[in-house]
Parts: structure tokens; sequence; C-alpha cells
């Protein structure tokens, strides 16, 4: 087996005594792509918050590289290679644009420049601060901050939540590009399982906290029946 | 001199005294919501750090301003390893009930060691009388403490603005989760800012005695000041801090001198009116 960049081992995990994730088992390979799939409130988020390390861990063993990491503090878990955007983008709001960006970087193949090719929004309201920008900037500032610290794995919760059907054909583009050239390994929380899917190789589905369904992408992206009982999709609205 | 022209001026000079002292409270209380009301134990530390060395050891005045810098500094960074830490997930009312037990320790021992008496402090001759410009009369030293806080400040606000540092210190103090989220040591970073702030109530207590005196009841009398700073000031914000010092200083000379018979109530009048104004302080950003 090829050395895993991310493991999951039987992971509980919750908030306080609440337990929201149970049994949660996945291993996801350098440069892999993983789908997370299921409808609001399954703990999706709560899964991306247990790779970051923060929320509390019942049992299980969480393995970066090799290397155990499930009591390790979040900012090592960041400075390992784990790149978080969040659900609700949490874009500081007395930094600028540019300082949002630059507060936390990296050195790697992401720097400013790269990031403002990818999003030329940003580079025009480069000196506006965090909380002057629209649902969409704000996103995509959140995924560039979160480029900028040059992740071995990137965390995408939920991206194109909230957004207008034209902004949300341009981050579906810009995460397709940057995603496109398989130089990180990336796990997508969506909504959206046809984009999801159509951007993964694989895919896992969650109900009530527990994994329901793990495979290819591509299969369940033919498996209109199972889509449809697994994450009650509405694919003919996409 | 123009009473409103001597007023202004003195207000200045205290309040560029109560910015010193109270920066620090507002930056960590922003960052880590922790209630720190031994902050005023800090200032008298440098205080009485600055009076020993002078007095019993005959430093010069500004050899001692440093000591007291790093005496404030370091008695903020220990005190915050041994048990501020523990409380940063407690309730306010452990934190206060900690810290203004620290207060209170902090007083019997000054007491203990120095006596309840105020501790004379001669002022270098180059730093004493006053200069006369344009009919006004202005003492030296309020010049000095004027100018070197300006120069503090800016020192601060460069590195706060403009560095990576204090854009860290910034980032930590909106949102902790992400900035730890993103890598950053926010422990790491917030021991600096604690030392930092300590640092600076210890130089504002080192150069306040000639100006406020200096005697064990400091800890307490200055801190309601401070507090007041810091709530009208805003959480976390420098530029607030500065002006809300500004304003409490004005008024509260101007209270004294103009109505002193309702000098003791004005402040808390004009921390009131302000509060109601603009709850989340003057440059609150939350
Ligand atoms: N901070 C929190 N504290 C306690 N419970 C939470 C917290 N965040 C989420 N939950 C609970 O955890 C469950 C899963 O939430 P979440 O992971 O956000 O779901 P999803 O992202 O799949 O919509 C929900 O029942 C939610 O109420
Ligand atoms: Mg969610």
């Amino acid at each position: 087996m090829a050395e895993m960049l991310l493991s999951f081992r039987d992971v509980r995990a919750g908030y306080g005594a609440g337990i929201v994730l149970d049994a949660i088992t996945f291993d996801l390979p350098e440069n892999g792509s993983l789908a997370l799939l299921g409808r609001n409130g399954v703990g999706k988020s709560t899964l991306i918050l247990t790779i970051m390390g923060m929320t509390q861990i019942g049992r299980g063993r969480i393995v970066w590289r090799g290397r155990d990491i499930t009591t390790d503090a979040p900012h090592r878990r960041a400075r390992a290679g784990i790149g978080w955007v969040a659900q609700e983008r949490e874009i500081f709001s007395a930094l600028t644009v540019e300082e949002n960006l630059t507060v936390a970087a990296r050195p790697g193949r992401w720097d400013l420049k790269s990031v403002y090719d990818l999003f030329p929004r940003l580079a025009e309201r480069r000196r506006n601060f965090g909380n002057q920008l629209s649902g969409g900037e704000q996103q995509m500032l959140a995924i560039a901050r979160a480029l900028m610290t040059n992740p071995a794995l990137l965390l995408l919760d939920e991206p194109l939540e909230g957004l207008a059907p034209i902004v949300v054909e341009e981050l579906a583009a810009a995460i397709r590009r940057m995603t496109g050239e398989g130089a990180n390994a990336f796990i997508l929380v969506e909504q959206h399982a046809d984009i999801a899917l159509s951007l993964t190789q694989s895919a896992l589905v969650i109900e009530r906290g527990r994994i329901v369904h793990s495979g290819a992408s591509a299969a369940l992206l033919a498996d209109h029946a199972a889509l449809d009982r697994l994450v009650g999709l509405r694919l003919a609205e996409a | 001199m123009p009473p409103v022209f001597g007023v202004l001026f003195d207000g200045i000079a205290y309040g560029m005294l109560l910015f010193l002292m109270s920066v620090g409270l507002s930056v960590t209380l922003g960052m880590m919501n922790f209630v720190n009301l031994a902050h005023c134990s800090f200032a008298m530390l440098g205080g009485y750090v600055t009076v020993t060395l002078m007095n019993a050891l005959g430093w010069p005045f500004f050899a001692t301003l440093p000591v007291a810098f790093i005496a404030g500094a370091v008695a903020s960074i220990v005190l915050e390893r041994l048990f501020f830490r523990r409380f940063y997930n407690s309730n306010e009312l452990n934190q206060c009930l900690l810290t203004i037990g620290i207060v209170f320790v902090s007083i019997a021992a000054a007491a203990y060691i120095y006596g309840t008496d105020q501790q004379p402090m001669q002022l270098p001759p180059y730093l004493q009388g006053s200069i006369h410009f344009r009919g006004l009369d202005l003492a030296v030293y309020r010049l000095f403490l004027i100018a070197a806080a300006a120069l503090i400040t800016i020192v601060l606000v460069v590195t706060l603005e403009w560095t990576r540092f204090g854009a860290q210190v910034r980032a930590a103090v909106n949102n902790q989760r992400m900035a730890r989220g993103l890598g950053i040591d926010v422990d790491t970073l917030f021991g600096f800012t604690f030392a930092l702030g300590g640092g600076l109530a210890g130089l504002g207590g080192a150069l306040a005695i000639a100006m406020l005196g200096l005697d064990p009841s400091f800890a307490l009398t200055y801190l309601i000041y401070v507090l007041i700073v810091v709530s009208v000031g805003g959480l976390g914000s420098i530029a607030g801090s500065f002006a809300a010092a500004m304003l409490l200083g004005v008024a509260d000379m101007a209270g004294e001198y103009y109505i002193p018979a309702l000098s003791s109530v004005l402040i808390y009048l004009v921390m009131l009116v302000m509060i109601m104004w603009r709850p989340s302080g003057l440059f609150g950003r939350r």
C-alpha cells in the first residue's frame, strides 16, 4: 500500500461530551481527492473540524503521512500542510484582503501573484478590508488564504454555498483549475453533489455521523438511484 | 497662561500616561478575552523598580526606564505562565477573582517592603522646571512625557499595522480559531503580546511617578482609569485606547480645575455617556 497522506481509523468525535461522528475510517492518498456528501447536519463540517483538531476525540486515530496527529494542536496541523477553508469563510474583517492572504502564508508555489491570477477580483480589492467584500469575494479570499499556506491537503467546506449562480460558476471553474493540476490533495464538502463528484476521485457519504457509502466518485455520479437515496440529490436543479 | 491651554496640556500628558498603562490590557483582553485586573500592578512594579534603582543605587532616571519595562514584561509573562494560562477558558468571574487577588497581594507586598508613604523621587535637573513659549508656561517633564509617549505610540502602531507580527496579533484578536487553523501559534503570540503590554505598563508606571506619585494604592487607583480607557476605547483597538486615554486625561484635569466639587464623579459621567453612545467602544470592532 502506498503511503497515505491522511488516514482516519475508527474515529469518534464531537463537541464536549456530545458525540457527533462515530466509527469514521477512510484513507486519502497524496494528491488524492475526496467528496464529502450528506444532508444538512449529518456531521460533514464536524469531520473537517476534526481533521483540523478543533473537536474532542473520543476514540480512534488520525494519521498524517505516517505520523499520529490525533492530539496535535490545530496550528501544528496547519503547519504540517493542512489548509482549511471554513464553511462560514471567517475572513479577518480587521485585516485588508492582502493582509488576510499574507498573515499566515508559507513559501511554495502559491504566492500573491499566483492567487491573484486565480482570482483577479481579489487583486482589485487588495486594499479593502475583509468586511467590505461580497459573499463571493469572501469565498475567493477564504480559498486564496488557505492556498497561500501551500497546503498538501486543502479542506473546502461548502465553498459554493449561498452564492449567486453566476458566482457559483466562476468559483467552480476556479476550483476546477486549481485542483485540476493535481498538485495537492483536497477534500470537498458540497451540496451540489454533481459538481463535487465530477471534481473528485472518491466519495464518502455520511448519515447521522456515520459513513454509509464509500466508493469512486464516477461510479456514484452514474448511479442516480443510489445518489437519490443517499443524499436526496436534486440533480435536475443543478 | 490661559487656563484652557494649561488644562489641555496637563490633560494630554496625563492621557499619555493612561494610554501607556492601558494599551497592553486592551490588546490582551481583545485577543484572549482574559480579564487581567492586575495590569496596573505591573505599572506599580515599574514605578518601584525605578525609585529603588534611583534612590538606593543612585542610577540615573533614564537608565532605570528600560529596567522598569523589563520588570513589567517579566512579571507579566511569569504570571501568565503560572496562573493566567489556566483560566483562559474559565468564566470572567473566576478571572476577576484571580487577578484582583493578585492586585491585593501586590499592594500588600509593596506596603510591606516600602511602607505606605509616597515614594520620594528626584527628577534630573534638565527635566525639572518649565519653559515659556508664546506666553504659555509648559512643564518640561510633561513635555517630555508627551513626546516619549507619542514616540512609543508611533512605534506601536507601526508594529501592529505594518508588520506580519502585528497582522497576526490583529488576526488572533479578530478570530482566534481561524488564526490557529491557518497555523498561527496563538499561545506564543499571546505570550509576546502579554509581555509587551506588561512592559509598557511598567514603563508607564515609572514615567508616572513624577506626575501621579507612587504608593501601594497605585495598583487599584489607576486600575479604574485603565478599565475606563479599555471599555471606552474598545477591545483590541490601539487608536480607540489612545483617543479614550486622551479624553479621560483631559476630562479629569478639566474637572479638577473647573468643578473641583464634581471632579471625582466627572470621569464616571464621561464613561457612562461614552458607553451609552458607543457600546462597543470608540473604535470598537465588535
Ligand atoms: N460547535 C458545536 N457544538 C455543539 N454541537 C455542534 C457544533 N457544531 C455542530 N454541532 C452539531 O453537530 C451536528 C453536525 O453538524 P455539522 O458537522 O455542522 O453538519 P454538516 O456540516 O454536515 O451540516 C449537528 O447536529 C450540529 O447541531
Ligand atoms: Mg457544514
